[in-house]
């Protein structure tokens, strides 16, 4: 709780002050250039801490008493996808169109939005792919890595994250657990690893 | 900006702002420099090591934690050479001000602080000019 508090300070500081700054400049030069890099600056400031909150909340939920969640099939690739369009990550998908694994749809998009974000560190391109593993399906991200123990104990990540993630990865580990999965660092990314989805009976005429 | 402006801000006190979080360097530097102070930036203890050879601040407001070298390896790099004299400030997410004290700082704001605290805290050690706030932009 200690470094989640202080993980919130940074950002609360400058919507405060943003916002404060703002209420004192004259009303004409609110819609000037520093009217609008203090604009900017508070919502920056308000996102991130909407990131970190949010992460925060998740992963102590599924620590205390769990959420229910809806399991079903999830293609793969397709998610991967539009999560990397969405979130501006240059990523190499090469994962097989059909395969899909069992996970709950919004838990899912929520690690791998984190894994994204993680191995790419804004600007490094991803690498995404399918590895055998008798675990179930496991998905290798390829890109920046995190410093060892940071999946376990955010502190050892990456503090002050001026993008709102010092939460994400310790997050995203809670998920994979919530989904019968684990999730592992390694020297060129992450290793995540989820039940793969029933296989298709046969089709009915 | 006209002449007197200039003359002035030339005056003006140099605070050196050193944070990792670039919207805390950003925010805290708008403040100080509505204020009429003039500011410099580093976003580590090695980069505040280089401003302070290169523009002499007067004042030094400083991060604790912070990547490649941090607020105390900072602070006991700079008492051990000929700038010891520069009083810091330190302005922290990490609220024990016991931890300031232990650098031998001047004084210690906890994020998130009032900004009329920052402005007080300054204006003990270096006090802004006279003649009232020029932005630098305006």
């Amino acid at each position: 709780m200690g470094f989640v508090a202080h993980e919130l300070r940074n950002p609360l500081s400058t919507a405060l002050w943003s916002a404060e700054l703002l209420a004192r400049l004259a009303p004409e030069d609110r819609a000037g250039a520093r009217g609008e890099k203090l604009s900017n600056m508070c919502l920056r400031a308000l996102q991130r801490l909407r990131l970190l909150v949010e992460d925060h909340f998740l992963s102590e939920r599924l620590d205390v008493d769990g959420i229910p969640f809806k399991v079903e099939p999830v293609r793969l690739r397709e998610m991967v996808e539009l999560l990397a369009g969405k979130n501006g990550v240059t990523a190499t998908v090469a994962i097989d169109e059909a395969l899909a694994v069992r996970a709950d749809r919004g838990l899912l998009e929520r690690a791998l939005e984190a894994l994204l974000a993680a191995a790419s560190q804004g600007k490094t391109p991803v690498q995404v792919e399918v590895s055998p593993s008798s675990e179930g399906v496991a998905v290798r991200f390829r890109g920046a890595t995190t410093p060892p123990g940071a999946l376990e104990v955010p502190n050892k990540g990456t503090p002050s994250d001026p993008t709102g993630r010092a939460l994400s990865l310790y997050m995203a580990t809670k998920v994979a657990q919530a989904l019968g999965g684990a999730l592992t660092s390694s020297e060129d990314g992450y290793l995540l690893t989820v039940p793969p989805a029933p296989a298709a009976g046969p089709e009915t005429p | 900006m006209s002449s007197l402006d200039v003359a002035l801000r030339r005056r003006s006190p140099l605070v050196l702002v050193v944070d990792d979080d670039p919207d805390i360097l950003e925010a805290v530097c708008d403040i100080l420099e509505g204020e009429g102070y003039r500011v410099a930036r580093a976003r580590n203890g090695r980069e505040a090591l280089v401003r302070v050879d290169e523009e002499r601040p007067l004042l030094i407001l400083l991060d604790l934690m912070m990547p490649v070298m941090d607020g105390p390896a900072f602070a006991q790099a700079l008492h051990r050479r000929e700038d010891h004299e520069i009083p810091i400030v330190v302005i922290s997410a990490d609220g024990d001000p016991q931890k300031a004290a232990a650098l031998g700082a001047r004084g210690f704001l906890a994020k998130p602080f009032d900004i009329d605290a920052l402005l007080a805290e300054v204006a003990s050690l270096a006090p802004a000019p006279a003649c009232g706030a020029t932005r630098p932009d305006a």
